[in-house]
């Protein structure tokens, strides 16, 4: 099992990880703290925004940028709060120019109250951005139509939410992620937003997603940086069952201490059943 | 000559280049700039004339999720 999961690998864009957890970098408590749950985290990708400077920030500037480059994490920039398709090109455009990276995390939204994404600009922002040579990760629902229209605009990887930005709630349609997952098994899905625990987390891996994004989570937990950690056990452990073939659920109780054998039990106890503990011999 | 910067009006004095707004406003690096929503690289500070009224986004690094 150790040496199935080292050969384990998230491929994003022709780019190799071997974690599978994404972290966000806002808000923590102090710079000190957003550092100590990097490192528990261990992350494959940092998210971080752009914005113009104000004063008495104390995550803006110089000081935040030294703190993720020492982190020596790769970048994923966003562009959190575009409503448009045309603003957040244009963001994406600046977060390719301040961080030099082709990566973005496409974020239209079209709803001030559950920040639900705009699927008509999210398509939109997204053909244009693969057209001008971007590797992106459009923030996404769990829609069939919406993810398919954006795997037709170039997207190599999507990201569904799991519910709305922040909330915490986990994976408010469970069967509807899952039937994304059985239907584009070719594409890299990594479920953002809404995920607030880190059984959330193994869960969404367990049913084969390939990676997930936290920051709300983690950042607003007691213990941030106990979280972080927790949260790359939940996934590591999530992936680890996918990995492993996760039994079938059954209507039916099936008992799995051997029938055969038992003491006391009269003859007509003792037939043969079918399942698995019966099937292994011990010498 | 008046121009806005990041939502905020400023004066802009002779030479009316980006890059001279830039030396300016003492920007410091790390940050991207936008003239009138285009995306300028460094390189092209110097040329990038500015017309009365535009508008100019200059943003650095933050948190983000």
């Amino acid at each position: 099992m150790e040496e199935r999961q080292s050969d384990d690998q998230l491929v994003l864009y022709g780019r190799r990880f071997t974690r599978r957890l994404l972290l966000g970098t806002a808000p923590y408590a102090s710079p000190a703290v957003l550092a100590d749950a990097i490192r528990a985290a261990a992350p494959a990708m940092l998210t971080l925004s752009l914005r113009r400077q104000v004063s008495g920030s104390s995550h803006s500037g110089q000081s935040f940028w030294d703190l993720v480059q020492e982190t020596g994490r790769t970048i994923l920039p966003n562009t959190a709060g575009c409503c448009t398709a045309s603003e957040a090109v244009n963001t994406a455009c600046m977060a390719r120019d301040l961080f030099q990276t082709d990566l973005i995390k496409l974020e239209v939204i079209g709803d001030e109250t559950n920040l639900q994404p705009d699927p008509y600009g999210l398509v939109e922002a997204a053909a244009e951005l693969v057209r001008r040579g971007f590797q992106v990760l459009p923030y996404c629902t769990e829609d069939w139509v919406l993810c398919r229209r954006l795997m037709d605009a170039g997207c190599e990887v999507l990201m569904p939410w799991a519910a709305p930005i922040g909330t915490g709630q986990g994976p408010r349609n469970p069967r509807g992620l899952r039937e994304l997952r059985e239907r584009a098994p070719q594409v890299r899905l990594i479920v953002d937003a809404g995920i607030g625990l880190p059984s959330h987390a193994c869960q969404v891996m367990e049913w084969g997603f390939d990676g997930v994004l936290v920051n709300t989570a983690v950042s607003r937990a007691l213990d941030p940086v106990q979280m972080a950690a927790a949260f790359a056990n939940g996934v590591r452990a999530g992936r680890a069952a996918f990995l492993a073939g996760p039994m079938m659920p059954r209507d039916a109780a099936v008992p799995s201490t051997p029938e055969i054998g038992r003491p006391f039990a009269p003859a007509s106890s003792q037939l043969p059943m079918d399942h698995g503990a019966d099937a292994v011999s011990f010498h | 000559m008046f121009v806005i910067v990041n939502g905020q009006t400023h004066s802009l004095p002779e030479p009316r280049t980006l890059g001279a707004l830039l030396r300016l406003l003492s920007s410091a690096p790390p940050f991207a700039v936008a003239h009138n929503t285009e995306v300028v690289p460094p390189g092209a500070y110097e040329e990038c004339r500015i017309a009365p009224g535009d508008t100019i986004d200059i943003v650095h690094p933050a948190a983000g999720g």
